[in-house]
């Protein structure tokens, strides 16, 4: 195999960062080449220079050894380099044919577009990548992997014979996962070369041929996957060795029972949630993106009118559907999506930490600044926030740092029931490592905590035991010692027949 | 730069308080100077003309030359008006920090101007109710503020409610409300107040510079600024206005602080709905029409972002400072009156677009740094 595309010593600079500094590596026909590094360590920049979004500052891109220079997206299709994005790439109240053409609308005579022809060409776009699907839904009615495969069908339609995906995986249940692996496989056979940017070592090590690590905007290592391994890729990425420990709370006893569920649904949601929760324990709550996980925790918290059943805090009957009542049972939730749930990206750390704790800093309606100002900074010093001030806005600082603040928010708040819905999400592996063990902390000092995840490996590695959901019931509950990714897949989907090794479940 | 100097550019409404004194300098070297009879007290206390002897040995009335914007009486008038204005914009600060926009103080200005017009009327001079002396001054500055409270409440109320967009339930409103000062007083002018209101309003000190709009109207920034920076309430609002699903997730009641801030936004035209009855004397379902543009002209120029989650209090009121001298300065200037709502319009968009590019400015700042 030749060298299909090179990158030559590229640096791209922003105000402030050197997001890529010298970056030189090869990637070859037909390959499906990982692109990997912690948040800021420039793998999307280089996707986006690649598709025509940036323009590099220095070096060259080689497209079968001619020097290419993408001046926008356009140019780069051209070339056919096309790039499926993490986020909305479509206007969401069009459908999806004519999404697929709006660069180019079929049109018939007196400049009408030709609707059937429109619908034509992307039932063709469609059918290449192996997709069933009506071209005259809305594109904002699809789930978020069906849109995704329309954007694939778009990249292929077009030509493109470079596909750069910008952490696809990120926002897919795992059916929806295994189907995007299928058609990246299918794509490679096919000769088409794929860049695959993101921090999810499994899937890199279950699907790609190389991989590139960067850190800090600067080249590590290319490897071929069969010669490296995810340890030694972890610490490429992060630049140290990274220890794994096992929680402190699992070698000592939970204490008294401080949440208790009996019968929680929602109409249409979820139903039938029973479930306790001791001082000093993590609870999992394990299942597919849909299982009604998140309108589990936040019906517990009070966010979900319709919720009917039985809550008792510490004994005490806690109204079903009260926010207010939730927060003096001293209930608290981080919730899934920090940036539009958790936090408020205009104000500053100091104004976020404080949010739900102010009653408790006011006098006669004053807030009490100097108090405010101590509790703010001793959370983010006992967090180790990475921020320049306790002043700084927080929409500055990066998805690790902000989740924690969004965690510093419920401590401040003193609460006893932590109800954290993917305390991990878009949070890259050094801040990973952090959240972990402050976790364990917490339920060592009496917290009762019950984590929602999408990431198993993270249930495992930190929960007693792991309450499994399908379909808006709790259908299992598994222990931590008898906890592997296989079972806890198996409850997940249904699947109780056939035995499957155990990484088979990720695929 | 030194650090004193640092101090004073990082606050945050140094930038308005540079842009007036520019205005001011502007319409001081061009508005030119204009003659005024001069005044002196008499023995028995009344305003005599001054006379002087000219050359030719005749007496003759005296004149002064004076800058026509930088001469107390003009300083006054300019205090005066934007009194109206900024207290007015204080409370639509609270509005559009929250995230939301509040079209019908115009006609909430007007509706409690004429309710609390007809009470007064009531204790008035002609009225029935002539000799209840303070009680019928209390009653009808109670009728005032009341009106625009309750028409604040409503705004609020329908918009938690409904769920609809603030922007329609307040063009409505400011429709209905007007509709019904109109209906209330058959779109006549109601006057004759108890005299003692009028006083207390009218209270000079000298120059014809009314005290008692400025005071009122530093008290209402003070308040404001106490609530917004310094309550819990105000952090609420700002947390409501910069993410309201994210205030919601953090046991904030969210319509509690809409209804809020609607009600400020009420009480604040009520206020001065009330002072312009006590200086004005008069009030008709006429009265405030298009003061929503100069407020939320005022609000936007002074720095509170539409988006929600933006602005302080002292920033309005120095908006509110601005928009009025660009409207004096209109008069002035000797501009064309019809002028003043393509030059206020203007400006509205002009400040937004220097808002974004200094939010751009200090982006790149913070990522140099």
């Amino acid at each position: 195999m030749s060298a299909f595309l090179e990158f030559h010593r590229i640096g791209k600079r922003f105000p402030g960062v050197q997001a890529l500094d010298d970056v030189s590596f090869s990637i070859e026909r037909g390959s499906c080449h990982a692109l990997i590094g912690e948040n800021g360590a420039g793998k999307s920049t280089l996707g986006k220079i690649l598709a025509g979004i940036y323009q590099p500052d220095a070096g060259e891109i080689r497209l079968e050894g001619r020097a290419i220079a993408p001046a926008s997206p356009l140019e780069a299709r051209q070339l056919g380099i096309a790039m499926v994005h993490q986020e909305l790439a479509f206007c969401p109240n069009l459908s999806v044919a004519e999404n697929l053409c709006l660069g180019d609308l079929p049109r018939g005579r007196a400049g009408w577009v030709d609707r059937p022809a429109l619908r034509a060409r992307a039932r063709t776009m469609l059918a290449a990548v192996g997709a069933d699907l009506d071209p005259d839904r809305l594109i904002g009615s699809l789930t978020t992997g069906l849109e995704q495969l329309v954007q694939i069908a778009a990249a292929v339609g077009t030509g493109a014979r470079l596909i750069v995906m910008d952490e696809p995986s990120s926002s897919l249940s795992a059916g929806e996962t295994r189907e995007l692996f299928r058609l990246v496989r299918e794509l490679r056979d096919r000769g088409i070369t794929l860049v695959y940017v993101s921090h999810r070592m499994e899937e890199l090590f279950a699907l790609c041929d190389t991989i590139t690590v960067l850190r800090d905007g600067r080249h590590v290592a290319t490897e071929r996957i069969a010669e490296t391994r995810p340890q030694r890729v972890v610490s490429q990425m992060i630049g140290r060795e990274l220890r794994v420990q096992t929680p402190v709370h699992l070698t000592r006893e939970p204490g008294a029972v401080q949440l208790s569920v009996r019968g929680l649904g929602s109409p249409g949601v979820f139903s039938g949630i029973d479930l306790d929760l001791r001082a000093g324990e993590i609870v999992g709550l394990a299942g597919l993106v849909g299982a009604g996980r998140s309108e589990t925790l936040q019906a517990i918290f009070g966010l979900d009118p319709h919720a009917t059943g039985e809550i008792r805090v510490k004994g005490q009957p806690l109204p079903v559907g009260s926010v207010t009542a939730a927060l003096h049972a001293r209930l608290g939730l981080v919730p899934e999506d920090r940036k539009r749930q958790g936090l408020v990206l205009g104000l500053s750390c100091r104004e976020n930490t404080t949010l739900a704790a102010l009653p408790g800093l006011t006098r006669f309606g004053w807030v009490h600044r100097r108090r405010e100002r101590t509790l703010a900074q001793h959370y983010a010093t006992q967090l180790r926030v990475k921020t320049p001030t306790i002043e700084t806005i927080i929409g500055g600082l990066s998805g690790g740092n902000q989740q924690k603040v969004a965690l510093a928010k419920w401590l401040a708040r003193d609460c006893d029931v932590l109800l954290v819905d993917e305390p991990t999400r878009g949070v890259d592996v050094g801040a990973k490592a952090e959240i972990y063990p402050l976790l364990d902390e917490l339920a060592c000092q009496g917290k009762a905590i019950l984590v929602v995840s999408s990431e198993l490996p993270e249930l495992i590695g930190l929960c007693r035991r792991i309450l499994v959901m399908r379909a808006g019931r709790l259908v299992g509950e598994v222990p931590h010692t008898a906890a592997t990714e296989a079972t806890l897949m198996r409850l997940m989907a249904g699947v109780v027949e056939e035995e499957r090794p155990a990484r088979d479940g990720l695929e | 730069m030194s650090s004193p100097l640092r101090t004073v550019l990082r606050f945050q409404e140094s930038g308005l308080i540079l842009v007036i004194l520019a205005l001011g300098a502007l319409l001081y070297g061009f508005s030119g100077t204009v003659r005024t009879p001069v005044f002196e007290q008499g023995p028995d206390g009344s305003r005599q003309r001054v006379f002087v002897t000219d050359a030719s040995g005749e007496r003759v009335p005296a004149f002064v030359e004076k800058n026509k914007f930088l001469n107390a009486q003009n300083l006054a008038q300019l205090a005066k008006d934007t009194s109206f204005i900024a207290i007015m914009a204080v409370g639509m600060a609270f509005v559009i920090i929250s995230g939301g926009i509040d079209l019908s103080v115009g006609s909430t200005y007007a509706l409690a101007s004429v309710l609390g017009a007809l009470a007064l009327h009531h204790f008035g001079p002609e009225g029935p109710g002539a000799d209840s002396g303070t009680l019928g001054i209390v009653v009808g500055a109670g009728v005032c503020l009341g009106t625009a409270a309750l028409c604040g409440l409503a705004n609020g109320g329908l918009i938690v409610t409904l769920g609809v967009h603030p922007f329609i339930i307040t063009l409505g409103s400011m429709a209905i409300l007007r509709g019904i000062a109109f209906v209330a007083t058959k779109g006549q002018s109601v006057g004759g107040f108890p005299q003692g209101f009028r006083d207390l309003v009218r209270l000079e000190a000298g120059q014809g510079l009314s005290l008692v709009p400025l005071l009122v109207m530093i008290l209402v920034t003070v308040v404001g600024w106490i609530i917004l920076a310094r309550l819990a309430a105000g952090r609420r609002v700002y947390a409501v206005g910069g993410n309201e699903l994210a205030s919601r997730f953090s046991g904030i009641r969210v319509a509690r602080v809409k209804l809020g801030v609607y009600l400020i936004s009420g009480i604040a035209a009520g206020i001065a709905a009330l002072l312009s009855l006590g200086y004005y004397g008069a009030a008709t379902s006429g009265d405030g029409q298009g003061y929503e543009l100069n407020v939320i002209a005022a609000a936007v120029v002074g720095g509170a972002s539409l988006a929600g989650g933006r602005g302080s209090a002292l920033g309005v009121v120095l908006g509110a400072l601005i928009i009025q001298m660009i409207n004096s300065g209109i008069v002035i200037l000797g501009i064309d009156q019809n002028y003043s709502q393509i030059i206020i319009g203007a400006v509205v968009i002009a400040a937004v677009v220097l808002d974004n590019f200094n939010t751009w400015l200090g982006k790149r700042r913070m990522g140099k740094g």
